[in-house]
């Protein structure tokens, strides 16, 4: 007597079934054997260890970063970040790019703060050059260059909100940015990758639009800026959520070679504004906040650094308005530059820190060999130290208190 | 099935049958439809509590004394039309359709986009559905984190050769039907990046795309644009379905 089985259809849930190459998660273990001593350190898993994937595809990871974490429990113990997703070749475009081109290719390196990515490679041009900028278009870039700041710490706000579970604080947020890179295009004509900056200059003068929607944000930004920050920081969960994780002491931040809002949160006042003072500072008063409390900072230092800074912003931003002088807003150069051979550095105070760029010269219209150095990729470096032994949720308030930006990391 | 004939100038109510009998269809008419649902003509008053708590600067606007200045609306409110409540459907009690154009209509109006942001057109995307331009008005906006519950793939930003990896299979976790935006130059055509060696030169090359929306990047505007056009791609079965290849989609006559 013969009884018939149906005949099953294969589940991909059917453990029987072997599949050939691995759907779904990344394989957290690279396939080749490790090639240096920390890859094998890492990828040797422990007693009661695991490795958990987070990425490049995360609502929370700012972009493409992909991070292993190795975790025991809920307890991170290592994280190794795996860069690259967003590697656009940038430096090598720049050595096959002329040099008013060079400004356009930049520009998406740190896509919320796109100002400061044309300042630093126009002053070092400006320095192989021995241009001269007028007064007038200096103070135009730090009038833009601070409003450029006050949205990319808007836009901090909100994602760190948005990453510990908040989503209120960044419609504020983006109300903000939007009110102030709508302004910078009313110069610009571009609403992120401004592409304004030019070697001896600026693109344009202020015109009506960008004074009128200006003065319409003064009016009301300092006030604006105290409720949004209102909302978060009478919150407790959010300050108890912040507090104490992600400590960063001052030795740890000088040693990683920390910059930025970072290392003033670890108590150290440092700001190139201050310490190598570039373009029109000198004259502007200004303070350097710093923060923190027995020799570092935390996740909330960091957090309200950058609203410090933007209260500093509004001060020069009103002080660039009022000592603004009359002229030409660009020195008068050939369309086709050919600097003189040599080397030049010039490096600026981005709102994640300083962004410099090396140029190396040859004579020709195009640089030889331009390094970027970027505050984002630096500062990154932290997150192995800070992250290790916190809980896995703690993870994303730490690296957003950080602020990369994955453009900027990649390049 | 019963329909409303005539112009408006036979209007009727045809829940209760033909006015004045005056209909061309009289079976119909005399009995109820099981299938058309009544509004009950006694409306139950509605409570009064009178308002001891505050007093108007315009009393004559509360009691009714004000003076309508749209007149245009007196023609209607002797008609049965206003009497029931038919601000739902309309004058039709019966919507002749089918169950594709329904399902089209719903899958058109809650286009879920996929929460992955690649680089800078991120943030314009990002920015599209906040406050100022509010995609949610068209359905767009619960930004999935995961692509098994997500319609839409927007890819914002450059896609290099490293992600175009995890990108495809992105795509192809997400469920059909569903549908790809490529959103800002990079992803239509390299854009500024096209002479990279890291780059993509178009998502075109790993994955079919629907809508292109270029720009560098494009305004919010832009995308809410390019959405809608999805919307309508959507509705008339016009994308892409899994007969679909790879590449970008010319017409015939081009």
């Amino acid at each position: 007597m013969t009884t018939t089985t149906p005949p099953q259809h294969p589940s991909a849930d059917d453990p029987r079934i072997l599949l050939d190459d691995q759907i779904g998660a990344f394989e957290a273990v690279p396939p080749y054997p490790p090639r240096t001593e920390r890859e094998a350190e890492f990828y040797s898993l422990g007693d009661g260890e695991m490795f958990l994937n987070m990425g490049p595809q995360h609502p929370s990871t700012h972009g493409v970063l992909r991070v292993v974490l190795k975790i025991d429990g809920e307890r991170v113990v290592d994280l190794d970040p795996v860069l690259g997703y967003l590697h656009r070749g940038v430096e090598k475009l720049c050595e096959t790019s002329d040099f008013h081109h060079i400004i356009s290719q930049l520009d998406p390196l740190e896509y919320i703060s796109s100002l400061f990515m044309e300042w630093a490679p126009v002053m070092a041009f400006e320095q192989l050059l021995d241009v001269q900028v007028p007064r007038r278009a200096e103070y135009i870039r730090v009038l833009t260059g601070e409003l450029n700041r006050v949205a990319s710490h808007a836009l901090f706000q909100g994602w760190m909100a948005l990453d510990l579970g908040g989503l209120t604080p960044i419609l504020y947020s983006f109300i903000e940015r939007d009110e102030i890179v709508e302004m910078l295009a009313a110069i610009t004509g571009q609403r992120m990758l401004f592409n304004y900056f030019r070697i001896g200059g600026v693109n344009g003068d202020l015109n009506h639009e960008f004074m009128s929607r200006l003065g319409d944000w003064m009016s009301r930004a300092s006030v604006q800026n105290q409720a949004n920050t209102d909302l978060l920081n009478d919150n407790e969960i959010f300050v108890r959520r912040m507090r104490g994780i992600g400590r960063l002491d001052r030795e740890t931040a000088l040693r990683m070679g920390t910059t930025g809002p970072n290392i003033r949160a670890a108590g150290v006042p440092f700001d190139i504004r201050r310490a190598h003072p570039y373009s029109v500072y000198p004259e502007l008063e200004f303070d350097i906040p710093t923060r923190g409390h027995d020799g570092g900072g935390d996740s909330l230092d960091r957090y309200l650094l950058r609203i410090d800074e933007v209260k500093q912003s509004l001060r020069i931003i009103d002080q660039c308005l009022h000592n603004m002088p009359d002229g030409p807003v660009m020195a008068g150069l050939p369309r086709l530059l050919r600097p003189r051979p040599g080397r030049a550095w010039a490096a600026v105070e981005a709102p994640r820190g300083l962004f410099g760029t090396y140029v190396i010269s040859d004579g020709t219209d195009q640089p030889f060999r331009m390094k970027i150095h970027d505050p984002s990729f630096v500062n990154l470096q932290l997150v192995g130290l800070l992250m290790k032994g916190n809980l896995i949720a703690d993870t994303m308030a730490v690296m957003a208190s950080l602020d990369p930006v994955m453009g900027g990391i990649d390049k | 099935m019963e329909m409303t004939p005539g112009g408006p100038d036979e209007i009727r109510d045809p829940g209760v049958g033909p006015a004045g009998g005056t209909g061309t269809d009289g079976e119909a008419g005399q009995r109820p439809s099981a299938l058309v649902t009544t509004a009950p003509r006694d409306i139950a008053q509605p409570i009064v509590v009178p308002n001891t708590l505050w007093a108007s600067t315009r009393p004559e606007a509360y009691g009714g004394g004000l003076p309508t200045e749209h007149t245009h609306l007196r023609e209607l409110e002797g008609s049965p039309l206003l009497i029931r409540d038919d601000a739902r459907w309309g004058a039709l009690d019966v919507i002749p359709t089918k169950a594709d154009l329904v399902l089209d209509l719903i899958r058109m109006n809650s286009l879920w986009p996929l929460l992955s942001g690649l680089a800078c057109c991120a943030i314009e995307m990002m920015s599209a559905a906040t406050s100022r331009n509010d995609m949610d008005r068209w359905g767009m906006f619960p930004f999935r984190a995961s692509p098994r519950q997500a319609d839409v793939l927007i890819v914002a930003g450059t896609l290099t050769t490293k992600m175009a990896g995890p990108l495809v299979r992105l795509w192809e976790q997400m469920p059909e039907p569903k549908w790809c935006v490529a959103m800002g130059d990079c992803t239509c055509s390299g854009g500024r990046y096209k002479r990279s060696y890291a780059t993509i030169e178009g998502i075109d090359r790993v994955m079919p795309v629907d809508v292109y929306v270029p720009g560098c990047p494009p305004r919010p505007e832009g995308l809410i644009y390019g959405m809608m056009k999805l919307g309508q791609l959507v509705k008339e079965r016009r994308g892409q379905w899994p007969g679909r290849t790879v590449g970008p989609t010319v017409p015939e006559d081009v």
